[in-house]
């Protein structure tokens, strides 16, 4: 392998008659066009979608060459735009023609290319990054100048509404899997001149767009200087999908908290931003991630901003309870059953002891069958077709909990303690909080197993602990609630009135803290 | 990293005024009754409460009043600067000993009540046990880390006692609050006594002060953070002593939690209160057994400054444990509690009162 990958080197250091960087590749360019187009053609190894086209200028002697990717590039803007402006713009123009080749790149540059993105290059790497990441080169006889037409315009998916977060009430629209569709709906949501979108190239091979958006005055300095440097560490050879952007600058790779929240959603990276927080949208994935973040941030969702305060601030206290639920009820009924059966009311404990009778298996071994029961289902409603998928839902939960109940396995009691507690994680509105929920459900019943509320007890101390430890960007994860911003609280389990909300969060320790005047404009 | 500015090493006088309540508030309220209640009669406890918990308020005024004079100094180096270098850093390892022994304590004041009324089968050694890895857990990790699960804990374990509070508003009977002050002075004294030792822990304010980034606000919260308890304390034990009466409380080993024995509660949602109620009062007994530990691994490290703080915290923790566990049973822990009780008042009362008198004296401040 090591060998073949030699020689095929070799041979390319054979033909190719230039100088070479360390990898073997040319960098110089020539004023020469075909010497040029064989250059690519090698490096490349004449793939099938590499279009090449010599001809000539207008009415002139000169000639010109362009380079693009099919399917890359917006054909109808290379063939109208500029094929046939550069055969007859600059015939049609009445100003004498050029002679030379440095002159007519000038005129074509100036006034012939109807193209709003024109770059120049003069190196081979340049204008290969620019080739392959969709735009056109247009070589001209007699000078080593290329001219470099952003012409990007491949099969994109459209906006759809975000299948991960729908929503009642809210803007329709998702990130795509087309950066620059994303930047512009950031744009769209915030006209501020002060909004920033940091570009950096992340990955050896891929050489993907990554941007970093924040509004310069508000976002606190140091830390969009720490995301920054952390971007800057990333070396991979491939970043498919923000997860890996995610897991590279995290704060600890331990935890199994998300310190970075990932979201397809517009409205949600403009709602960050707009508190001082930045965005990080990566080309190739509809995934924007949201940081610093810290624990209450996942409990919200654009949601309780758009209802009125009232409903906002009840669904907030409904998550939190969910929230609550989702990592504790199968421990809490595992405790109680296992250890604990005086503290349920006697009308219940008799009934769930009659349910109980016949089941083989202790409590713990019930919950444990049945969650894990849980986590296959989700796992392959997510595989299955999407019509498959709801057969599924009430094969898996309907007929297999009831077979599983009339067959004594398990008893009614803890299928309805497993179905609440899948309900409740499904009301987190973080998918990655939540699995998170579901991997910490396990230590909770080992433990409430174990040692019964104790060990529960013990396990909400362990969660605590590692929270108040945990940091996002410097962030500790714990915050609003401990170190405790009170004012912060307004929007923490209750979302107060908007014109409560007067502040951005102080936990952010923005540069500009009002966000409106108290009473509005007068 | 440090972007932000209150997510370093530092913290406000918030997080001290919570310590302070959550290392008074531990193991302490649920003999409380029962031992002040033996030294008094009729319902007079409450002002040997209000006694002794206006002379531990005075002495964490002090405490906090001489720690806040030499802001960001530890222990050690404002000691040393006081008493000289040698006594200091002997000071200071005592002070450790006492923290050490009182985070031994309450591990086994848990795993004892655990025992009680969590569940009978588990033996005392594994419960304390677990206790003890999840201090532990606490405390390798950062300090700040530790007073900020205060901020957490506190409130929900304040709610879970006025709870308990209303709840017994149903049983409690006026009559069994007479006589009312027919004790003799000696009484309440010995009964303040008493008092004063469910009121220690705020010793560990003399380690956590040099963390503190407005020193100057820590007094006021010391004792604000003091008066929590006291209040609590009291109300407790007049609702411990309407809902027995003195004869009964006087019998009961842990008349607190006893009295959440009675508790029914509305629409019977769930039965037996004390397991709940204890479940919650866990997180304030960790509270006092993390801070104590980590306040004595700081100190022992002001003092050997090259070990490693988390080699520290797995040294330290078998001996903690096996002196937790030492006392063979409930009577010889009372005994060890007293005792601790006694290095309290030295460390947490005669010491800081002396080193505050010596740097009033001889015009020593620390360069703030």
């Amino acid at each position: 392998m090591f060998r073949m990958l030699g020689r095929q080197l070799t041979k390319k250091q054979n033909q190719l008659e230039t100088t070479e960087d360390t990898h073997g590749f040319p960098i110089e360019i020539f004023s020469d066009i075909e010497k040029n187009i064989n250059n690519i053609r090698k490096i490349l190894e004449s793939p099938s979608d590499l279009t090449t086209r010599i001809f000539t200028i207008g009415n002139t002697e000169h000639r010109c060459a362009i380079v693009c990717i099919d399917g890359l590039v917006d054909s109808r803007l290379v063939n109208d735009k500029i094929i046939k402006n550069i055969q007859l713009g600059i015939t049609s123009s009445k100003k004498s023609v050029p002679s030379s080749a440095e002159d007519i790149l000038t005129e074509l540059e100036n006034g012939v290319l109807s193209s709003g993105e024109i770059k120049k290059a003069n190196t081979l790497d340049d204008v290969m990054l620019a080739v392959l990441s969709g735009d056109t080169a247009l070589f001209i006889q007699g000078t080593d100048q290329v001219i470099l037409i952003g012409s990007k315009g491949w099969a994109t998916r459209s906006v759809d509404e975000p299948n991960t977060e729908a929503l009642v009430r809210g803007p329709r629209d998702g990130f795509t899997e087309n950066l620059r569709t994303n930047t512009t709906h950031i744009r769209r949501h915030i006209r501020d001149p002060n909004l920033r979108f940091e570009t950096f190239t992340v990955g050896r091979r891929s050489k993907k767009d990554l941007v970093l958006t924040y509004i310069d005055g508000i976002a606190n300095p140091d830390m969009v200087g720490e995301v920054k440097r952390r971007i800057k560490t990333i070396d991979l050879d491939d970043v498919p999908e923000s997860g890996f952007i995610e897991q590279w600058i995290e704060d600890s790779f331990l935890s199994p908290f998300p310190t970075l929240s990932p979201t397809e959603r517009p409205d949600k990276v403009s709602a960050a931003i707009t508190q001082g927080k930045v965005g990080i949208l990566l080309d190739g994935t509809p995934f924007a991630l949201i940081a610093p973040i810290t624990f209450g941030n996942l409990l919200q969702s654009p949601e309780d901003y758009y209802e009125r305060w009232w409903v906002g601030t009840f669904l907030r206290v409904l998550r939190y309870l969910g929230a609550f639920l989702a990592v504790f009820l199968p421990g809490l009924y595992i405790s109680l059953v296992s250890y604990h059966p005086g503290m349920i009311p006697s009308k219940l404990a008799f009934s769930i002891a009659a349910a109980r009778e016949g089941v083989p298996f202790p409590a713990v071994i019930e919950a444990l069958l049945m969650i894990t029961v849980l986590e296959l289902l989700r796992e392959a409603g997510i595989r299955l077709p999407k019509p498959i998928g709801q057969t599924i839902g009430i094969v898996g939960g309907l007929v297999i909990g009831e077979a599983a109940v009339s067959a004594g396995i398990v008893s009614p009691v803890m299928v309805i303690v497993v179905a609440l507690t899948a309900i409740c994680s499904f009301a987190v509105p973080s998918y990655s909080l939540a699995i998170t929920f579901r991997i910490l459900i396990y230590g909770m019943m080992f433990l409430a197993a174990g040692f019964g509320l104790f060990g529960l007890i013990l396990g909400y101390i362990m969660i605590n602990i590692h929270m108040v430890n945990l940091k996002s960007f410097g962030i500790p994860y714990s915050t609003p609630f401990a170190p405790s911003f009170y004012a912060d609280w307004k929007d923490l389990i209750i979302r107060a009135p908007i014109m409560m909300l007067g502040k951005r969060p102080i936990m952010m320790q923005v540069d500009d803290e009002e966000r409106m005047r108290k009473g509005g404009k007068s | 990293m440090k972007s932000f500015e209150y997510g370093d090493g530092e913290i406000g006088s918030r997080e001290i005024l919570y310590a302070v309540s959550s290392v008074v508030i531990g193991v302490g309220i649920f003999t409380l009754p029962r031992t002040v209640g033996s030294a008094t009669m009729g319902s007079d406890g409450w002002v040997s409460i209000l006694l002794g918990g206006l002379v531990a308020l005075l002495f964490a005024w002090i405490v906090a009043k001489l720690a806040s004079r030499f802001p960001r100094q530890t222990f050690l180096e404002y000691t040393a600067t006081l008493v000289s270098r040698p006594v200091a850093i002997v000071l200071t390892l005592l002070l450790a000993i006492h923290l050490m022994q009182f985070t031994a304590y309450e591990m086994r004041v848990v795993a004892n009540i655990s025992k009680i009324y969590l569940f009978d089968r588990t033996p005392v050694e594994v419960i304390g046990l677990l206790f003890l890895l999840v201090v532990v857990y606490a405390v390798a990790n950062s300090s700040v880390g530790l007073l900020r699960l205060n901020l957490l804990f506190l409130p929900i374990v304040l709610f879970a006692a006025i709870l308990l509070l209303l709840m017994n508003i149903g049983y409690f009977e006026p009559e069994n609050l007479k006589p009312v002050f027919s004790t003799k002075w000696t009484g309440y004294i010995q009964g303040a006594k008493e008092t004063v030792f469910a009121f220690l822990g705020f010793e560990i304010l003399l380690i956590y002060i040099a963390m503190a980034n407005q020193p100057e606000k820590v007094p006021k919260a010391a004792v604000i953070g003091m008066s929590i308890p006291i209040l609590l304390y009291s109300f407790v034990f007049i609702m411990v002593v309407g809902v027995f009466g003195r004869t009964a409380m006087i019998q009961l080993v842990d008349p607190t939690i006893e009295i959440a024995k009675e508790v029914e509660v509305p629409g019977q949602f769930f039965e037996r209160f004390e397991s709940l109620f204890f479940t919650i009062w866990i997180m304030t007994i960790f509270n006092t057994a993390s801070l104590s530990f980590g306040a004595s691994v700081i100190a022992i490290r002001s003092v050997f400054p090259k070990i490693k703080r988390i080699w520290l915290v797995f040294i330290l923790t078998p001996i903690i444990y096996l002196s937790g566990m030492a006392p063979p049973n409930l009577i010889r822990n009372f005994e060890v509690g007293t005792w601790i009780g006694y290095s309290g008042v030295v460390f947490a009362m005669l010491i800081p009162a002396i080193l505050l008198g010596i740097a009033k004296v001889r015009g020593i401040k620390g360069n703030a």
